[in-house]
Parts: structure tokens; C-alpha cells; sequence
């Protein structure tokens, strides 16, 4: 109860600096979700607001959910080597929708010769097994950043 | 920021404007609250079905179930709140787990907010949140708490119908007849009636709203698994009236004074020079002091002089 209710004043609450909203999916058939539970918990630590979108959700479930939760960060995993079919779909539907404010960030197993195009789609990050949690979490709140300060212009 | 277009795509039911202005509602304080609000207030008449109960019950599953059903009388809107970690603030929203496939199936719009440490089973804006959802054109809002204990009873000040979902094995008839949480059902439910003891527990709810003269409650079993019984529950929930709509809307507008007020005095809170040690006075009289010093008399004169 202290610190809660009246801990900040209204005016100084920004926009720009409160928890980030970021929804982990691992779109299309892919069941290991051991690696997602971790990343959940590691986010939720650094004081995110983390959504999962469960096992198996289409991509179009995937940028719904994205939508209507108003995230700032969609984290795609997938261990299955599906990822250049999955997270191409989600990013066209993404765009198809006509939203440009949420940023991507993908992981899993992703051969290094896969990132310059999953770059090129606009998905960062794409880290692999034993990445050390810091170097992901640092990289989220910097894409974060850039989409809270889209946002701000735009509104 | 430009709440006059949130606002009109609001009322015009779009989904990418109701989300930022939920987003914005959350964390963007209290002028652009109010401001959304003020544009959106009055429009559309929602039913908000709250539902509450201790964490595991069922209440995520229920709703998934839920929801589709009600969606056959009018729109469905699900407002889902999770608590949020003491330690860093963060929190896991997984409500929609449970119910994704369901309602992704309708295209009913469903949100998972934080309740950022506010205690009581809600949010600190649950109740701008679901002005929102209602201006949308929403009939219905169903509204889950926070895995709830015997005190959170925020709820009934924001619910039209409470729904306290149960299940067999949580306790005796002792603890039915306890205060908070078992007296602000409008209509019980006991999940998972599979279960060894449904019997027992529908029994004791039963007489312990017996005792207390409230027998036309409704006490449903359902099973979520099987859907067993959700038309029941659907039909009592249609026939509930709305309670208490003058009493709701005070209670806001107390919590709303309570923070202009807030809004307006922590300014001189702030301006105050603590240097490295606590006041010589105690908290009470500074406070009065603040008060008298800047509060507007209705003679016009700034307070008084200190």
C-alpha cells in the first residue's frame, strides 16, 4: 500500500517510461516452451508486463493479441526451423493491418545465415541458445524506447 | 496527444484506438485520463458481470467458456486483471491463455492489464477502462479480478453482477459464512463439479445463504472441461438487474477527488525543503498547514495566511 496508490504524482506519470508491454508467441506448431517460461519469468523481473500467447497460435492470433493488448514489443521464438515462414507471416500481416508501431524481436534457433533477412523484415535481436539474459533484456527495452517515442509524436 | 481521435475511433468500436487509450488510461495520468474520459462518458449501456474468487478456480477458463455464450445476446468485451510483482513491478499476464482460442474464434475484444500493486483485486483505473470498453458499444464486459482473497471486494463497486466462482475442497461451511469476498456474490459458482465434494460445497453455500436470508441466490455448479451448465449460468446472469448504479458512481467520484485533490496538493508536498532531516513538525499539522495555506475559499481569498 505505501508507494502504491499516491506514490507518483499524476502530472509527472509519463507514458514514455511506464512498464513495457511485450507479447511472447511462438507462432505456427512448435511445442517446446521451457526456453519462453524462462525468458516470461526474466522479463517480469525487469518489470515488464509480459503476456504468452500460449502453444500454437496462428500468426494472425499473434498480431491480434498484439493489437488489442497495445504491446510495444512482439518476441517471437521458434526451436522448430520454421521461423523464415512463420515470423515472414507475421510480419505481413502485421503490415497488412497497418501497424508500424510495435517492434519485433525474434529468438530460437536461427542459423547466422538467416539473420541478415530476418533483419531485413525488420526483426532485431534473433538470439540463440545460451545468450545471457541481460544482452536480451537490454535489447528490448532499447527497441521499447524507439516505440514509445513513435508513439508520443504520434498522439 | 490527440484524444479526440482516440475518442471517436473509441466510440466507433475500433480496436487499435480502444487499446491505446487503455494504454494511455494506464499510464499516462491524470489529464489525459481525463480527458478521454470527458469525450467518451455517457455513451453506450453495459452490463459488466464481475468475476471473482480465489486464484485457481478456474476464473480464465470460465470466462473462455463464458464469453461465446453471451456473445449470442450482444457484443462481449473481457477485461482480464493479473497481479504485478512486488519486487520489480513486472508482471505475467496469462489470463488469455485460457480463453484465446475461444474468443479469437468471436473477434471479441479482450484486454489483460496489471493491477500495479493497487490492492483490492482491480486496477487503479479498472473502472476508466471499462467506460471505454462500454463507449465501444460493448453489452456486455465481463470483468475478472485478481486471484482474490477474503477481503477483495473492490469488484462490487464496478460490477453490475458479481459472480464468486468456487470450487469443491477450499473449505468447511466456517468458512462460507465468513464476511468479505462470500457476501458480495450475486450469483455463486462452483467450478468444477467433477470434483469429489461438489456436493458439499454447493450445500454449504447454500445454507450459509440461507442464514442470511438470501436464499434467491443463485448457486450453480458448472464444469468447465465439459461446459456443463453454462447456460444456466448464462440465463441468471441475463436476468440480474443493474444494482446500484447512483452508489457507483459516487464511489468514483470520491476516488476522482481524492486525486485531484492529490493531483493539485503534492505539488506543495514537493515543494517543500526537507533538507536532510524530517520535518519538525509532525506529518497531521503539516498537512493542515498545506490545506489552509492553498486551499481556495469560497470568499474568494487563498486561504489564510500561516
Amino acid at each position: 500500500m505505501w508507494g502504491g496508490r499516491y506514490s507518483v504524482s499524476g502530472k509527472s506519470q509519463k507514458y514514455t517510461e511506464a512498464p513495457i508491454k511485450i507479447l511472447l508467441a511462438k507462432p505456427a506448431i512448435d511445442g517446446h516452451d521451457r526456453g519462453i517460461f524462462v525468458l516470461a519469468k526474466a522479463f517480469r523481473d525487469a518489470g515488464m508486463d509480459v503476456i504468452y500467447a500460449g502453444l500454437l497460435p496462428t500468426p494472425e492470433e499473434v498480431v491480434d493479441t498484439a493489437i488489442n493488448e497495445d504491446v510495444d514489443v512482439i518476441a517471437l521464438s521458434l526451436l522448430n526451423g520454421a521461423h523464415m515462414t512463420a515470423f515472414r507471416n507475421v510480419m505481413e500481416i502485421l503490415k497488412k493491418r497497418g501497424v508500424n508501431d510495435i517492434a519485433v524481436v525474434g529468438g530460437g534457433i536461427i542459423p547466422d545465415e538467416d539473420k541478415p533477412a530476418l533483419e531485413r523484415m525488420g526483426i532485431t535481436g534473433n538470439f540463440g541458445p545460451g545468450t545471457p539474459l541481460n544482452i536480451i533484456i537490454d535489447h528490448i527495452k532499447a527497441r521499447a524506447r524507439e516505440i514509445r517515442k513513435l508513439r508520443e509524436n504520434e498522439y | 496527444m490527440n484524444t479526440e481521435m482516440l475518442a471517436q475511433g473509441i466510440l466507433n468500436g475500433d480496436y487499435r484506438a480502444m487499446a491505446r487509450s487503455i494504454s494511455l488510461i494506464e499510464n499516462s495520468g491524470y489529464e489525459v485520463r481525463k480527458a478521454i474520459i470527458k469525450r467518451i462518458y455517457g455513451h453506450g449501456n453495459a452490463k459488466v458481470i464481475g468475476i471473482t474468487g480465489p486464484p485457481g478456480v478456474g476464473k480464465s477458463t470460465a470466462i473462455g467458456n463464458l464469453a461465446p455464450l453471451l456473445a449470442d445476446h450482444g457484443k462481449v468485451a473481457v477485461l482480464a486483471i493479473d497481479p504485478a510483482s512486488p519486487f520489480s513491478g513486472g508482471a505475467i499476464l496469462g489470463n488469455r491463455i485460457r480463453m484465446q482460442s475461444a474468443l479469437s474464434r468471436q473477434g471479441i475484444y479482450m484486454r489483460s492489464t496489471s493491477n500495479r500493486l493497487y490492492n483490492g483485486g482491480l486496477s487503479e483505473y479498472t473502472w476508466d477502462i471499462v467506460k471505454v470498453l462500454e463507449a465501444a458499444g460493448n453489452d456486455y464486459i465481463i470483468l475478472e479480478t485478481v486471484g482474490s482473497g477474503q477481503a477483495d471486494i473492490d469488484i462490487m463497486n464496478i460490477a453490475d453482477v458479481t459472480c464468486v466462482f468456487l470450487a469443491p475442497g477450499l473449505g468447511d461451511e466456517i468458512q462460507a459464512i465468513k464476511s468479505g469476498i462470500m457476501e458480495i456474490g450475486d450469483i455463486f459458482v462452483i467450478n468444477k463439479i467433477d470434483r469429489e465434494g461438489s456436493y458439499l460445497a454447493i450445500k454449504d453455500i447454500k445454507e450459509s445463504l440461507s442464514i442470511s436470508n438470501k436464499l434467491e441466490t443463485p448457486v450453480i455448479g458448472v464444469n468447465s472441461l465439459t461446459g456443463d451448465h453454462y447456460e444456466e449460468l448464462v440465463q441468471s446472469i441475463l436476468k440480474m438487474h443493474n444494482r446500484n448504479p447512483r452508489e457507483k458512481y459516487y464511489k468514483k467520484l470520491k476516488l476522482v477527488v481524492m486525486e485531484a485533490i492529490y493531483h493539485e496538493y503534492s505539488n506543495y508536498v514537493d515543494s517543500i525543503e526537507f533538507g536532510d532531516k524530517p520535518l519538525k513538525e509532525d506529518p497531521y499539522t503539516m498537512a493542515e498547514e498545506i490545506l489552509a495555506r492553498h486551499v481556495a475559499r469560497p470568499d474568494g481569498l487563498k486561504g489564510r495566511e500561516v
